[in-house]
């Protein structure tokens, strides 16, 4: 095979994966993409002879570019999730790992809880003083207590919030009911809203984060299961 | 049929997924075991796992693997002139790398001695078997 054809070859196949890293800081994409192709020039200096079978070969033994991409985003989501708090960053890993397992479905759909109590607490405190007569915390019949809105009728009462209804708890609306409604809170509604609002977020983020540490280690492996050589995968004796 | 059944699951093969996941589980302390000695390229590594079959890995995800010790801070790396017209990432242990080498090879030691107590009539049957052929 010329030389030519097999240098282009590696330059279209790290191209890819260059491509295929997009979403990773340029240096750590430059260094990735750097020990790859190293690593082909290496395979390929081993060879006796360089034919198309023998590159495509080693090509496929290193990977596809954007599975590989891949593995290595899903690691830099987890290793920038264990070291932050920010709600985007947690949520977004916390979705991959809810990709792969029943745990991580339920540690996602309580991080998504956790953040929207905190949004509900600072989307009243902020509402507040522009509607002061349906934001409040309410008292309603069947022992329900919710913080948020209000329809305000007295018949056919919607409560949308964070609603309490021993034993149920409901983040949105419970079902309509009857009579007398009750606010709590009054002007010391936005000051607390803001409290809780701070609490929710900090304290998810500090649950969320201290749960993706625990699980990482299984996650990594269940991240890394390509890293079985699969037995369709080219040995590298074979290609001795 | 279901004595047919039961006889086909008996001669199946262990799960796939369970080799795979105990090949994972071994992965890192293996790779940190190839660089007991001394330093190492890539390629170096891949060359002592894949003379093991059952430790062959896919060898892009390699350096993911090695990125990640790196960045736990159990190994470290250098660009090296090799002379070959490309550089190479040489590889070697750091002190932190080191100790969770050890830690994992005395628990190693310990869970495949009290493995092997509970496989050993399994294994003492299978050879009754070989020797009454």
């Amino acid at each position: 095979m010329p030389p030519d054809d097999v240098t282009n070859a590696v330059d279209e196949y790290c191209n890819r994966l260059w491509k295929a890293l997009h979403k990773l800081p340029g240096s750590e994409r430059d260094e990735i993409v750097r020990e790859v192709r190293g690593h082909i020039l290496e395979r390929l200096d081993a060879e006796p002879k360089v034919t198309e079978q023998v590159l495509t070969e080693i090509l496929r033994a290193v990977g596809d570019p954007k599975e590989l991409a891949s593995e290595y985003k899903g690691y830099a989501v987890l290793r920038q999730a264990t070291h932050s708090r920010s709600p985007w960053v947690l949520l977004r890993a916390m979705l991959r790992w809810a990709a792969t397992s029943v745990v991580g479905v339920m540690a996602f759909l309580a991080t998504v809880i956790g953040y929207g109590c905190g949004t509900v607490f600072f989307l009243s405190a902020f509402l507040k003083p522009m509607f002061p007569s349906r934001i409040g915390l309410w008292l309603a019949p069947q022992h329900t207590l919710c913080f948020g809105y209000w329809n305000g009728q007295l018949s056919g009462t919607v409560l949308y919030g964070i609603s309490v209804r021993p034993p149920a708890f409901v983040l949105g609306t419970l079902g309509p009911t009857d009579g007398p409604v009750r606010e709590l809170l009054g002007a010391w509604l936005s000051p607390v809203g803001v409290l809780c609002g701070v609490l929710c977020f900090l304290g998810t983020s500090l649950v969320a984060r201290s749960l993706i540490k625990r699980f990482s280690q299984n996650e990594k492996w269940a991240a890394s299961f390509s890293y079985a050589k699969s037995s369709a995968s080219p040995s590298l004796q074979s290609l001795r | 049929m279901i004595h047919s059944m039961a006889r086909h699951n008996t001669s199946k093969p262990p799960s796939d997924s369970w080799e795979a996941q105990l090949r994972k589980g071994s992965l890192e302390m293996a790779i940190l075991a190839s660089l007991w000695k001394s330093n190492h390229y890539g390629l170096e590594i891949l060359h002592a796992l894949d003379g093991r079959s059952s430790l062959a890995l896919a060898e892009g995800t390699l350096y993911l693997i090695l990125n990640r010790l790196k960045n736990d801070g159990f190994v470290e790396s250098k660009w090296v002139d090799a002379g070959t017209g490309h550089p190479r990432k040489y590889y070697w242990l750091t002190e932190e790398g080191r100790e969770r080498l050890r830690a994992m090879v005395r628990f190693w030691i310990q869970f495949s001695a009290d493995l092997n107590v509970l496989l050993e009539p399994v294994i003492a049957r299978k050879e009754r078997v070989n020797a009454a052929r």
